[in-house]
């Protein structure tokens, strides 16, 4: 009887596994002809409006670019150099010291000769923690930019208040660590200029690694592939998820996440669902849900798009702690993002979202981690049982190893040969190795990490956002 | 047999990741090999030009040379790739050089192949390759084609009608707004944009009775295309038309309409018409918008607006007005305002800013 019992768990198990896996793939497979028609999409749209035409155009959206900084006193000069150097004809920077304990904002004061000035009126249309003082510069040349410096309230809580002070149509959050490309902003309004049936209420691009890559007077000077393992798996894992999985997304208006390190936003819209959410980690996937849910709810077509240019560049966690530390995070982002909305949870009211988007996130975003540890407890209990053909099982894990190898190769086919960031071949041998090691030495702790999140949110562990120690880009002097 | 079939499904896979890797590889290779080629199109196209503008003495330019040499470096109907490297290369140097060079040149294009490139793509099925014929067509000037793009205004595709709506302002210029109000489709912010740039360029003395005929239309996109120009030339006696829109219903009619009216001087009846029209506004950041225009333009401060903002108007409209009053010698009435909110809210309310 009881032998009876571990067999139908066996076969149940089993058969779930390998439905779960077929969806997978089937996903993976319309993902990879989706996202190659986006990208091909794209590019040819982007012959019919050049950074040329847009930078040389008078009635263009301004933009207010928002960047918080907490403890960023080892790059944050460099950084705002390099936010101040884009081209955009009319754009301005707000820098939010969110309570920084270094010295972050002595170097700003110092370095752009900021001088505070009278926020007595500050209109607050979402509600923020307390803003201290507000600077601007007594150079002519850092005109655009304003530093804002207020009580700690994490980082949405610092998005909200540069939100707040915007005065322009369109902000872009982004993180103070991250280098953005000089074009990003000309080539992110383009949905914005274009667009003419449906609002587009966000605009994202994708994110690259900077490790180890030389960064001079705040643009890249040259861009390397980390030396690092962790950090150069995680080049094909951004990859992979931004090409496959947000050029897929966005070709059939499925975006729901649009990265925190960089997003376009209408002002009015985030003003309209009262910016984002300061009591979740998982900030960006839960505005852009809720900013799709309000767009559902007063029924205006809208569009959340996606760029596949990498027009942003961050430094990747170096090793396996602080690696862990932001899984754990984002995982428990998703958990209380999904668990905020559940009422989407195959909701005809919200259309192809509640029934499509929000599921697929559910069950393959959310679910696979749980999938995948129970997956590998399974296999340890049924092969102490005895249950197991390894024969099979280990064909059966060739052939999945190989269709994760051929996404992965694909991904980085359509990268290489769209862009030309990675073009000598031992860059692209790298890539395929990191790809191919991936599996093994850096999945089993992406889903530490996750579980653990999991583990956290579900026995109501404490834990906010982590630190994350910064290396600093190397940089070059500059010039004289 | 499930080990059989699982055997071949992994030889599949293999064959399909060594199917990619060729791609991979191909490609790496064809790029580098493509960019020598094309480096090669630019060398000589460039040694052809500057021949031609700059002949050496006693050496005029011989175009039948000049078509052998492009011929020889693949400039022929059946690479089509190459064909079109060379308009690009011929629309960017265009772009680049004005005076009698320009014109100097624009003969010599219609003398070296290709020869109607750019008119036959506008048969082509694809929506890119019609679209960047016209592109191709405005950019080089050829005039002679504007029937066709008038033709291609109302395309199904967003791409070959903006085209062609571009192309219809550069060579029709003030005339083609008798055309482009009563278009058939909703125009985008970069189409009006486009063409407000193109009349400004080519055209920049205003011709107003085709501009004021275009006031007629009541389609969205025409309202903010017209108070775009109005704006951009300055059109002093045609602010009423702006004004209009300041309440329209539409977000982003108001939008432009508060755009537009900010790069304006008002008179203080026009500045009195946007204070009534400002409590229609339905969205309070369109309203912080204008309430700081309104500052910026009035002469002295309307202290019955201000007064009534501040005692009816909302929390955020409440604190701009403050704002205004505090900063311009009115510090007692915000204080007044706000000693009244306390005394009244003092038993268990909190002041309402």
């Amino acid at each position: 009887m009881e032998v009876d019992l571990y067999y139908y768990i066996f076969w149940v198990l089993n058969y779930f596994f390998l439905f779960y896996g077929l969806c997978l793939i089937a996903l993976y497979f319309f993902a990879i002809i989706l996202s190659n028609k986006s990208v091909t999409r794209n590019k040819r749209k982007a012959r019919f409006l050049q950074v040329n035409d847009i930078v040389s155009a008078s009635d263009i959206p301004n933009i207010t670019l928002i960047a918080p900084a907490y403890n960023e006193g080892k790059t944050i000069v460099e950084n705002v150099k390099s936010l101040l150097a884009l081209q955009y004809p009319f754009y301005d920077l707000i820098i939010v010291n969110d309570g920084s304990t270094d010295n972050t904002l002595e170097l700003l004061v110092d370095k752009y000769d900021l001088e505070p000035f009278d926020s007595t009126f500050i209109t607050q249309p979402i509600p923020t923690s307390t803003v201290n003082k507000i600077y601007r510069s007594r150079k002519l040349q850092y005109k655009q930019l304003t530093v804002i410096d207020k009580n700690n309230g994490g980082k949405s809580d610092a998005n909200n208040a540069g939100i707040n002070f915007a005065a322009t149509e369109l902000v872009l959050c982004t993180d103070a660590d991250c280098i953005i490309e000089q074009d990003a902003l000309l080539k992110m309004v383009r949905p914005y200029l274009e667009e003419f049936d449906q609002e587009i209420v966000a605009c994202g691009a994708a994110i690259g690694i900077i490790n180890d890559s030389i960064v001079k007077n705040g643009v890249i000077e040259k861009l390397r592939l980390p030396d690092r393992m962790i950090p150069m798996i995680q080049v094909v894992e951004y990859i992979r998820a931004f090409l496959l999985g947000r050029m897929a997304w966005s070709e059939i208006n499925g975006v729901m996440l649009v990265s925190g390190a960089f997003g376009l936003y209408a002002r009015n819209r985030v003003i309209e669902v009262n910016g984002f959410n300061i009591h979740t980690v998982g900030e960006d996937l839960e505005l852009g849900i809720r900013l799709r849910k309000h767009m559902e709810e007063i029924k205006v077509p809208y569009k959340m798009v996606y760029l596949p240019e990498t027009l942003c560049w961050t430094e990747a966690p170096n090793n396996i702690d602080i690696l862990i530390k932001q899984r754990d995070r984002w995982a428990r982002g998703l958990w209380e993002t999904m668990g905020l909305h559940k009422d989407l949870f195959f909701n005809k009211k919200y259309r192809d979202m509640g029934l499509f988007y929000y599921p697929y996130w559910m069950f393959f975003e959310l679910g696979a981690p749980i999938v995948e540890f129970v997956g590998l407890i399974s296999l340890i209990v049924f092969t102490v049982l005895g249950l197991i053909n390894w024969n099979i099982a280990i064909l059966l894990f060739t052939s999945v190893y190989l269709l994760g190898c051929i996404f992965s190769t694909i991904s980085i086919f359509i990268y290489v040969k769209s862009f030309k960031h990675y073009n000598t071949g031992k860059e692209v041998v790298e890539l395929l190795l990191a790809a191919y090691l991936e599996p093994f030495v850096y999945h089993p702790i992406l889903v530490l990490g996750q579980i653990q999140g999991y583990y956290k949110k579900i026995f109501g562990v404490k834990s906010g956002w982590g630190n994350m120690d910064r290396k600093g880009f190397k940089t070059l002097p500059n010039d004289k | 047999m499930e080990a059989e079939v699982l055997k071949l499904l992994i030889k599949l896979l293999l064959i399909i990741l060594v199917l990619v890797y060729f791609s991979i590889a191909f490609t790496m290779y064809y790029r580098k090999w493509r960019t020598k080629r094309l480096k090669i199109i630019e060398n000589t196209f460039a040694k052809i030009c500057s021949l031609y503008l700059y002949p050496i003495p006693n050496e005029e330019p011989n175009l039948i040379d000049i078509q052998r040499e492009l011929k020889s470096i693949g400039i022929v109907p059946n690479k089509p790739r190459n064909v079109q490297y060379l308009i690009d290369l011929m629309i960017r140097t265009q772009r680049s050089i004005l005076g009698e060079n320009y014109i100097k040149l624009k003969k010599l294009f219609t003398q070296i192949p290709p020869y109607g490139a750019s008119a036959s793509k506008l048969n082509s099925k694809k929506w890119y390759t019609k679209a960047r014929g016209v592109r191709e067509i405005y950019e080089m000037d050829q005039s002679q084609y504007t029937r066709d793009l008038i033709k291609l205004r109302n395309n199904d595709n967003i791409y070959v009608r903006r085209e062609a709506q571009i192309g219809i302002v550069i060579f029709l210029g003030w005339k083609s707004l008798r055309f482009l109000p009563y278009l058939k489709r909703q125009m985008t912010l970069w189409q009006q944009i486009k063409i407000v740039e193109k009349l400004n360029d080519l055209y920049p003395v205003p011709d107003l009775t085709h501009l004021r005929r275009a006031y007629n239309s009541d389609r969205p996109y025409a309202n903010e295309l017209i108070m775009r120009i109005i704006r951009k030339f300055n059109i002093l006696e045609d602010i009423a038309y702006i004004i209009q829109f300041i309440d329209h219903p539409k977000f982003e009619t108001r939008e432009a309409a508060i755009y537009c009216i900010s790069s304006f001087s008002l008179t203080e009846e026009q500045t009195r018409d946007i204070k009534e029209k400002f409590y229609n506004i339905s969205n309070v950041e369109q309203q912080l918008l204008l309430l700081k225009y309104i500052q910026r333009v009035s002469m002295e401060i309307d202290l019955a607006f201000y007064k009534n903002l501040l005692y009816k108007g909302n929390d955020i409209i409440k604190l701009s007005t403050a704002d205004i009053l505090w900063n311009n010698g009115y510090k007692e009435v915000v204080q007044e305002y706000y000693y009244q909110q306390y005394t009244q809210n003092a038993d268990s309310q909190s002041i309402s800013v």
